[in-house]
């Protein structure tokens, strides 16, 4: 399991830190962001957004973020749910999560769930793939990741790739319980392997962060009774076995994290900093590798920064570019997606 | 449209023909009246209706069905058609049986109730691949044809890549199969009493 894409070169040494919301000229509601760095170091994004979540319209959509001009292409639709019942040969009720990684040939590979019947518990991961950097898609396949109908599987945390050559695919499940998995996947997108990272009915949505072939650390959503806390797996052979999650002292209202680590450098973390809420977005900063952390930022939440129309500020994606910035992407009020832009030199002020 | 496809769906029309021609009690019309329905029947669940068959709509519910519900509804499409019963009852008793301890062992662990995941066992690690070895080998020997049947044309299509999954499980077991042989089991004790038969007589 090898390190994510390390960033090589020196970011700018002044301290840089922008934000900014994606266009949105189609949806009323809008969640669940993903992103990955294309060619010419231009950022792809994926969010999926309709009438409201869950609802029949719901579609994938995506947009390009140039850092030479630092504005975002307008969004244009990717996956419809009529277009994935088409290909996929079975109905298709809605449309969810959007995650989006590369493969071993270095190709884009977009994961979304899709629901044939009732609610997120039924819920299937289909993969589409892109040779051409996000403009032209294959038609969707569906992941096979449960025995009972293939229902309850749903993805959020960033796919990595292991030293084979292999894709991992942090999943979890949400039908009778709550819980996560590391789905192996081969070149044709085929799951050939899976491990479980937690078990019951209190954890999801996963996030892996590996620091070498062997080692990695996963985060995870807690649903359980309070406290209300991040919980936090181990691996140390490559993702055969893990820890059992246990609780970090970060608080968790039932919210998705997004974390990275920095070539180089720190582990970050992005939280709601609260037990009950996602009314406060924050940055959380390891210089241990998740032992221990600080809260460095809070990019949403302050009294002084402009409020969305709903307070809710949650899903968030964070990722290193080559060039060593990190992008944190997020839901904005239920209404936009924002993307935040910060250097290593704004970081290192934090730290 | 790929191999699977065209096999999962022709597995969810059988298993949707075979309900119906059950639910209908097709046997009981004359034969001619059995083909012609069991035609017409074909046609409504295939062909599509606007965008989607019915075949389409039911893998939507139920994923690719396995090989265990494909034989038994083939039997079940074959009997109601011609009258004539292709699977003995020991037959599908100890199929219906070996179903309902596997589906006890698979799906409550697989729904995570515990760290231990058989599911993840499907997967050609080289356990289940004996113990399967070794249950086909003893229904061989015990001349139990459904079951060695069910398993080599499991593995065929498995093989043949027929399967969106490639997980052994999904080729050899599914929810519904796992429901309808608790079902067929339960029903068979309950008639024990009254008629002082050990399982149903009426079969596939």
């Amino acid at each position: 399991m090898p390190p994510q894409a390390a960033a090589r070169a020196e970011s700018s040494a002044e301290p840089l830190y922008r934000s900014q919301l994606l266009p949105n000229n189609t949806a009323q509601s809008v969640h669940s962001a993903t992103a990955a760095e294309i060619s010419g170091g231009r950022l792809r994004a994926f969010w999926y957004g309709g009438s409201r979540e869950g609802a029949p319209d719901v579609a994938i959509y995506t947009s390009v973020y140039s850092p030479r001009d630092g504005a975002w292409s307008p969004e244009r639709v990717v996956m419809t749910r009529e277009l994935a019942q088409r290909h996929l040969r079975r109905t298709v009720r809605k449309l969810g999560n959007p995650v989006v990684g590369r493969d071993s040939k270095g190709r884009l590979c977009l994961y979304f769930v899709s629901v044939s019947v009732g609610g997120w518990a039924g819920s299937a991961v289909n993969l589409v793939v892109s040779e051409d950097e996000g403009e032209t898609w294959s038609p969707p396949r569906r992941l096979i990741a449960s025995p009972f109908f293939n229902i309850g599987t749903l993805v959020k945390g960033a796919p990595l790739l292991f030293s084979g050559g292999a894709v991992g695919l942090p999943v979890y499940h949400e039908l009778l319980g709550k819980f996560g998995e590391l789905l192996c996947l081969d070149s044709a997108g085929g799951v050939v392997l899976k491990t479980r990272l937690s078990w019951g009915r209190s954890s999801l949505q996963p996030v892996i962060v590996p620091r070498s072939e062997k080692e990695a650390v996963g985060f995870m959503r807690y649903a359980g009774v309070p406290p209300n806390r991040i919980l936090i797996v181990r691996t140390a052979d490559g993702g055969v076995h893990w820890s059992p999650p246990a609780k970090t002292a970060l608080p968790n209202p039932n919210a998705a994290i997004g974390s990275a680590l920095l070539a180089d450098g720190p582990l970050l973390l992005v939280l709601n900093n609260a037990e009950e809420n996602r009314e406060d977005l924050s940055l959380a900063i390891s210089e241990d590798f998740g032992n221990s952390w600080r809260i460095a930022y809070r990019f949403e939440g302050d009294s002084g920064s402009p409020q969305a129309p709903v307070p809710e500020y949650s899903y968030p994606w964070i990722m290193q570019d080559r060039a060593g910035d990190v992008h944190v992407l997020y839901t904005w009020g239920r209404s936009r997606i924002k993307h935040l832009r910060f250097n290593r030199a704004w970081l290192e002020r934090r730290r | 449209m790929s191999a699977s496809d065209a096999f999962g769906l022709f597995g969810c029309g059988l298993a949707s023909l075979a309900a119906a021609a059950t639910v209908i009690r097709l046997r009981r019309l004359p034969v001619r009246a059995r083909y012609a329905v069991m035609l017409a029947a074909a046609l409504a669940v295939f062909v599509p209706i606007g965008e989607l068959s019915i075949a389409a709509w039911v893998r939507g519910v139920t994923g690719d069905l396995s090989t265990a519900t494909l034989v038994l509804a083939g039997a079940a499409c074959f009997t109601q058609v011609t009258g004539r019963a292709l699977i003995e009852p020991r037959d599908k008793r100890a199929l219906c049986g070996l179903l309902a301890l596997a589906a006890a062992f698979l799906y409550p662990f697989a729904l995570g109730w515990t760290p231990f995941d058989p599911y993840a066992l499907g997967f050609g690690s080289v356990e289940f691949i004996t113990a399967l070895l070794l249950i086909t080998l003893a229904a061989w020997a015990a001349r139990l044809n459904l079951i060695v049947l069910v398993v080599i044309v499991a593995g065929l299509a498995f093989l043949a890549g027929a399967y969106e999954s490639r997980n052994l499980w999904d080729t050899l077991i599914d929810p519904l199969v796992s429901f309808y042989a608790l079902a067929w089991l339960l029903a068979g004790v309950r008639r024990r009493p009254s008629n002082g038969l050990a399982c149903p007589t009426a079969s596939v």
